[in-house]
């Protein structure tokens, strides 16, 4: 069980994030704080343009947050590096690679040594189902497949922290919902601390023990609601987790909370 | 499967539009002179007249060297330009467009000298390379040049930059960024700069050779204008067109080897 007063895995503390100027720009996000403690998985909601990708981003690393500290374990985080790994929303493979070439990619950056390569692009591949994919390129491959490339790409650097930003949000609806049930049971298995950003509520209350809900842009932290955790309906398919009262009344609280959000743009 | 399937469509429509389109303008040619005769073959000779041309210049020197001494002149000069315009060009264009500050200090001094003309050039690689090789050779590096660095400069500006993060989340440095993703997505946009340098580094070199030197394809049209001889400078038109199409037919297969990862 979590204790809630651990340092957290990723600590976002009062992040504000101008883009151009401050104070003539566009201020996109606005003095939002986000903890994560060890695996735990948590959601961020909240309208579209209200600046979740960009928490996102400075949480990775990727761009300087105007104000405000990123941290790992208590300390700062840096630039972005294996410690934490990003599924981005549009895959952001590497086109002119092959599917294993892509997943082996980070690991050749990050110097892990060769046979270990080998073999957790062998493992990444089972895991997500794309051995017979193997010597693909990206462009060969359906969306969901190229999202599962991305996953494992991800996932083969072992990171402690797992970013992911809307990362079904591009997918149909049949390969969202595969997807949503293998990542539910790997972060079951196995214990990922993960951020996943996306605006679907039920997505996050299938998948997250707590949920964060942004205000329309600039973004700030509005609510946050706790979820249970460790229960028998978490670990289904979604659609038996949606037919359960707890999961009912979360998203009723969560998707009135995003409502708002919208009505008032 | 029948061996004797249909062939397959990609390749064999063009060609045979290709090929009706060059027959249809043989005929007329043909018609023109030897037929109808409607024009004289001191304005156009006859295709039997061209060829008959042809088969004596492989054989017998003209304006100093046979045909293939000509062509291989042609190539020789051509291939330095170009090669020092593609070696050069490319890391130019693509550190154009990754380093700011370097096309920021760069670019108006580029854009000025890309709009004068490259014969503007000849004079002065006259003074200071004589007639000689690199005379033309820089005039053909000065044509092919601009378009080797816009088309690889382009190309990297349009590499999505959601790839240049991916690459340092996955802990790539500037090098490996560009080695393993920014310039392998720019690759198709190189390589139209590469097929245009090319093929404006044939045109500037026969337009150098008509003005300098000894050899070559343009040398040998302009000597046979001074000779009079019609059926002369239309072998070496065609063969100025032939050989520009056959460098570009490489240049694509090249291409297509490089990145097996591209959509058809
Ligand atoms: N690079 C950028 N430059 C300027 N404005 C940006 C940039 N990226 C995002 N924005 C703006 O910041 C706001 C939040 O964007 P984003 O974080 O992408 O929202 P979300 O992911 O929630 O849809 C939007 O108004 C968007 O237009
Ligand atoms: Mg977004």
């Amino acid at each position: 069980m979590l204790e809630p007063s651990a340092t957290p895995k990723l600590e976002l503390r009062n992040i504000t994030k101008w883009y151009g100027p401050e104070g003539t720009g566009v201020l996109a996000v606005d003095d939002c704080s986000v903890s994560v403690q060890k695996g735990e998985f948590v959601c961020v909601v909240g309208p579209s343009g209200c600046g979740k990708s960009t928490l996102m981003t400075v949480g990775a690393g990727l761009e300087e947050a105007t104000h405000g500290e990123i941290l790992i374990d208590g300390k700062p985080a840096g630039k972005p590096g294996p410690r934490r790994s990003v599924v981005f929303q549009k895959f952001a493979l590497f086109p002119s690679e092959t599917v294993a070439q892509n997943i082996k990619f980070g690991l050749q950056m990050t110097n892990v040594p060769r046979d270990e390569q080998e073999r957790r692009v062998q493992q990444q591949l089972e895991i997500m189902g794309l051995t017979q994919f193997r010597d693909s390129y990206p462009s060969q491959l359906s969306g969901g497949m190229q999202q599962r490339v991305a996953i494992a790409r991800a996932l083969a650097m072992q990171p402690e922290i797992l970013l992911m930003d809307e990362p079904f949000g591009a997918l149909d609806a049949q390969t969202r919902t595969i997807l949503q049930e293998e990542v539910q049971r790997l972060s079951h298995q196995m214990h990922y601390t993960v951020l996943f950003i996306t605006h679907s509520v039920e997505e996050a209350v299938y998948l997250s023990d707590r949920v964060i809900v942004m205000s329309r842009r600039p973004g700030r932290i509005k609510k946050e609601i706790q979820l249970p955790r460790d229960v028998a309906w978490k670990r289904g398919d979604i659609e038996q987790a949606a037919e359960h009262p707890e999961f009912i009344e979360a998203r009723r609280e969560i998707w009135a909370l995003v409502r708002e959000e919208i009505m008032a743009a | 499967m029948a061996v004797n399937a249909s062939p397959s469509p990609i390749l064999s429509r063009p060609l045979a539009y290709g090929a009706t389109s060059l027959g249809i303008l043989a005929l007329a040619w043909v018609l023109a002179t030897s037929v109808l005769g409607w024009v004289g073959p001191e304005v156009l000779p006859s295709p039997l007249a061209v060829i008959a041309r042809f088969a004596n210049l492989i054989v017998e020197p003209f304006a100093g060297a046979a045909l293939f001494g000509h062509v291989l002149a042609s190539l020789e000069r051509w291939s330095y330009g170009v090669f020092f315009a593609i070696v050069l060009g490319v890391p130019f264009g693509i550190f154009f467009a990754w380093v700011p500050w370097f096309r920021a200090v760069v670019n108006p001094v580029f854009e000025t000298l890309r709009y004068i003309p490259p014969f503007a050039w000849v004079p002065i690689a006259i003074l200071w390379f004589g007639a000689s090789t690199a005379t033309q050779a820089m005039v053909v590096f000065i044509a092919a040049f601009p378009a080797c660095v816009i088309n690889a400069q382009l190309g990297v500006q349009h590499v999505d930059n959601i790839l240049v993060q991916a690459a340092r989340v996955f802990g790539a440095d500037q090098l490996n960024t560009l080695r393993r993703v920014v310039v392998p997505v720019a690759t198709p946009s190189i390589f139209t700069g590469i097929r245009i340098a090319i093929s404006n580094g044939w045109m500037a070199l026969v337009g150098a050779e008509l003005v300098v030197g000894k050899t070559g394809l343009g040398f040998l049209i302009a000597q046979g204008q001074q000779n009079d001889s019609v059926s002369t400078i239309f072998v070496g038109i065609i063969a100025i067109g032939v050989l520009g199409v056959l460098i570009d037919l490489c240049v694509q297969r090249l291409e297509r080897r490089l990145m097996p990862w591209q959509l058809p």
